[in-house]
């Protein structure tokens, strides 16, 4: 691949390979059995060269005859856009420990046993429901050099499980999901999956009507995701410099509750989203976002921060805000690991507090409402009634709306004391607000 | 190719082998604001291989098609694993064996436009989003194309050899008046046709802005459960994504108590009620001539008059459940096995005018264009781009934040009144399901008229 560059070298300004190596096996049990083992390796290459000041781009999976990868970005870079960042070049950073040669070695049959035993156990609980179950380990090398001279490589593993389970009765169906993403082999923990969605079945088991008015909302880690969102949104720098981050031009200011700390961490020891160094090889930071309230700042790729006159925060990644990786896209401003401090309440002691409310677990349509303004607007895919401190029972059919930075400011109640990665991206603890807009079905 | 494709098969040691090569072409322009934020042309070729070995299915995907045999031998590794695993062995349901080319045929092939044209084209459509209004302050105008030679083969001698066009163009405009508002309007476009599809969206482009200004001023909708009218835009995405799911086969095809809600023969709505899944429409996104297992297109009723009529297979959710297969096993590229989805889903047209189908309604709300949506089993919820008041029988005020939620089977029987007025849409986005995003698919429908939905809000 090195000679690549080397080609190119004197020929155009700058050039950037991306090399990607990947080996996925993924698991899947469908209705309790096991379905299908599947073996996915995929090698793939990006170039990125500017010339003449203009940038251009093109992927291939090709990696013999890399003279057609080279002519393609060429001839983009003839109209490209006039781009006014330089590559990095060689920079230390120690790595956040992402490889771990056990996921590397552990064979179909073990994790193929791993899952069994998760479903073993959820039927002995309630031997009814249905569960489909995902477990996948993948290892990926991911090399990045360019004509600054940087010549860096990570290899990095990743297990996942999602377990979901359904519960069909006359005229009800309750489908409950949990999952988890980490690094190392160790640190998978099916029995809290298990645990969590055992407690869940058991709460639904009841279903009660849902209000239609503004309520106090306990947001569990998985449901916080909802109220996160379109913060997650705001932070992003390409928001910023496009004008459509309602936090542009508010560093200094209080917008949210001094409770409330938010930092991205792509460096955080053992990360789901952890690495060295970004996809444009710019070493990963802690960069603090909120800290106690106070917008700090903001997250910027190399493109994005030349425009903006920022710093690069190492959030340039593949595949859009959720950073969902391959070669083939672009790096734009990313996600590393979105980290919320904790607090210091309880979530049980939280829910005892609330007179009447509903505690959120899961919601449909993520994205939707306008979440550039703020505004969040789902129905509810896991949700329970709070009564006098007390879950009394499942709400169904019932939509949640609010605006997160209304919500996050002037109501919250509590930040649970005990954070949790969820959504393979994002580690928070449970959040209770006030005043959530709650319209329950037709009744 | 043709040659070591049927020698790896040959080779094999599995009781059913098939084999799916892929080569693509690709090329991308995008604009964000002023800036020209992609301009790309990539290929891309790899393989799938499945292998069913005493019932259990194992699946090789690879980038390095010199490796074929030896990813035949791994998948069948790996479904012999399987088997051990799981006593209920996997069958698939006959079908006849295909030998077959497919090929093309754009009015206007894309291949044959240069990227600095394709660039010009998409430069001029953001430059009317930009200039619209001194509100704007955002674009996302994005064009893409792809052209794939996919070749399927074997081991009952099915080989196949398809090319498939797509091409879609998305259109965003983003205006704010404060911080807190912060609004958008799009228009999308997707087809299986030539670059004529991406030309002469001027007018388009112009719509898009306005509605994003004219929503800065709309007012959000007040929660409540309303009489609602459906655009075909945004009933076609209920019709695909709260029921065209259910009627996906591997969905439930493992669950009796799943399969037993949808049962043929059950009514779901009134008798003029008419849902459809049909694999070919010249141009259509969604088309699939054969699908990933080989088997051709069919024009399948979802519902016929009212009534669950038939769901959509794959060979191996028809073995089981003693059906036909459909032609919707589809993968969205190479790199997965091919699932139950969806081709061109649309309601049929009935007789209403929209006039008459606003008429009787006091207070409702006309709900327009989708801009997402997400089902879970029986509940879903929509959201509207933009929606209008109804008073009186008449349309009023423009109105934001429309969110649609409901339960499946009490949403399709309140459909009271179904259109003379079907569009289908093809869209720059896709469906996702699985893991695979997005796949090219078509929905539509014509307007619809629903009573008591919930529609959140503050």
């Amino acid at each position: 691949m090195g000679a690549l560059l080397e080609t190119l070298d004197g020929k155009v300004d700058q050039a950037e390979l991306f090399h990607l190596c990947s080996r996925t096996t993924p698991i899947e049990f469908r209705s309790g059995k096991l379905e299908s083992i599947k073996d996915k390796q995929i090698e793939g290459v990006a170039l990125r060269v500017i010339d003449n000041g203009r940038l251009g781009f093109a992927t291939t999976t090709d990696v013999n005859d890399l003279s057609g990868l080279i002519d393609a970005a060429i001839a983009a870079a003839a109209f490209g856009e006039e781009v006014s960042f330089t590559f990095p070049s060689k920079r230390e950073n120690e790595t956040p420990q992402v490889y771990d040669a056990s996921v590397a070695n552990v064979s179909e049959e073990a994790l193929v046993e791993i899952g069994e035993e998760a479903i073993a156990q959820i039927r002995t609980a309630d031997s009814q429901a249905e569960i489909n179950l995902s477990i996948a380990k993948s290892v990926e090398k991911v090399a990045i050099e360019n004509t600054s001279g940087l010549k860096l490589e990570e290899e990095r593993t990743t297990v996942f499980l999602s377990i979901e389970v359904e519960k069909a009765r006359e005229g009800d169906i309750f489908l409950l999901s949990d999952e988890a993403q980490v690094r190392h082999l160790e640190d998978l923990k099916p029995g809290e999956l298990v645990d969590r969605l055992e407690e869940q079945l058991r709460l639904g088991k009841t279903i009660v009507p849902a209000p239609s008015r503004k309520l106090p909302v306990v947001f569990t880690p998985n449901g916080a995701i909802a109220l996160l969102l379109p913060l997650i949104v705001g932070f992003n720098g390409k928001s910023v410099y496009l004008g459509t981050s309602p936090l542009k031009g508010r560093i200094g200011d209080t917008v949210l509750d001094p409770r409330l700390s938010i930092a991205d961490d792509g460096t955080f020891f053992k990360g789901p989203r952890s690495g060295a160094f970004d996809d444009e090889g710019t070493p990963t930071f802690r960069t603090a976002l909120v800290t106690e309230g106070v917008l700090q700042g903001f997250l910027y790729d190399l493109r994005t921060a030349a425009l903006a006159g920022a710093k690069p925060t190492g959030n340039g990644y593949k595949g859009g805000l959720w950073g969902s990786g391959g070669f083939r896209s672009l790096p734009g401003v990313g996600m590393g690991n979105v980290i919320v401090g904790e607090g210091a309440t309880p979530q049980a002691r939280i829910i005892t507090g609330i007179e009447e409310g509903l505690l959120v677990e899961a919601v449909l349509g993520l994205g939707q409402g306008n979440i550039a303004s703020g505004e969040f607007s789902n129905n509810v895919a896991v949700a329970f009634k709070i009564e006098d401190g007390k879950i009394v029972g499942r709400v169904k059919n019932t939509m949640i709306a609010g605006n997160t930075y209304n919500l996050l400011k002037d109501h919250l109640i509590a930040l649970s004391d005990s954070a949790r990665w969820v959504h393979g991206t994002l580690n928070t603890p449970a959040i209770a607000v006030d005043a959530v807009s709650v319209v329950g079905p037709p009744g | 190719m043709e040659g070591k494709i049927k020698q790896a098969i040959e080779a094999s040691n599995a009781d059913y082998t098939e084999v799916r090569i892929e080569r693509e072409r690709r090329s991308q322009v995008l604009y964000r604001k002023d800036k020209l934020e992609n301009l790309e042309t990539s290929s891309e070729l790899g393989g799938i291989v499945r292998c069913l070995k005493d019932g259990g299915w194992g699946i090789a995907v690879f980038n390095d098609i010199t490796q074929l045999k030896e990813k035949v031998k791994e998948a069948t590794r790996v479904a012999q694993l399987v088997a051990f695993h799981n006593a209920e062995p996997v069958a698939l349901a006959e079908v006849p064996v295909v030998q077959e080319e497919v090929k093309a045929h754009l009015k206007h092939d894309f291949r044959n436009v240069s990227l600095e044209e394709k660039k010009r084209l998409i430069e001029s459509y953001n430059r009317i989003l930009l200039s619209s209004s001194n509100r704007i302050v955002s674009t996302n105008v994005r064009y893409t194309d792809s052209f794939r030679e996919v070749t399927f083969a074997n081991s009952e001698g099915t080989f196949i050899v398809q090319e498939i066009p797509d091409l879609t163009l998305l259109l965003v405009a983003v205006a704010s008046d404060g911080p807190t508002n912060i609004q958008q309007g799009f228009e999308t476009f997707g087809e299986a046709s030539g670059f004529e599809v991406a030309l002469d969206r001027e007018e388009d482009a112009a719509n898009a802005a306005k509605r994003a200004v004219d929503l800065l001023d709309a007012r959000s909708v007040k929660g409540g459960k309303y009489t609602v009218i459906l655009d075909p835009g945004l009933a076609g995405v209920f019709i695909h994504e709260a029921f065209g799911h259910f009627c996906e086969a591997d969905f439930l095809f493992k669950n009796e108590r799943l399969a037993k809600i949808m049962t043929s023969g059950t009514q779901f709505g009134k008798a003029d009620l008419n849902v459809v899944d049909e694999g070919y429409i010249p141009g259509l996104r969604g088309n699939t001539p054969y699908d990933d297992e080989g088997v051709g297109r069919e024009k399948t009723y979802l519902i016929k008059n009212g009534v669950l009529e038939s769901l959509l297979h794959s060979r191996e959710t028809a073995n089981k459940m003693g059906a036909t297969p459909t032609g919707n096993a589809r993968a969205i590229s190479y790199e997965h096995a091919p699932i139950v989805r969806m081709t061109n889903t649309y309601i049929e047209a009935g007789h209403h005018t929209l006039s008459k189908m606003l008429a009787k309604i006091d207070h409702g709300v006309y709900a327009v264009k989708a801009y997402g949506g997400q089902t879970m089993f029986e509940q879903f919820t929509f959201s509207a781009a933009y929606g209008y008041e109804i008073v009186d029988g008449k349309l009023g005020e423009m109105l934001k934040d429309v969110v649609l939620t409901g339960n499946l089977f009490e949403t399709l029987r309140s459909i009271d009144m179904i259109g003379d007025d079907r569009t289908l849409f093809g869209g720059s986005g896709g469906c996702g399901k699985g893991g695979q995003f997005p796949l090219p698919v078509t929905d539509g429908s014509p307007h619809i008229r629903i009573q008591n939905v919930t529609i959140g809000g503050k």
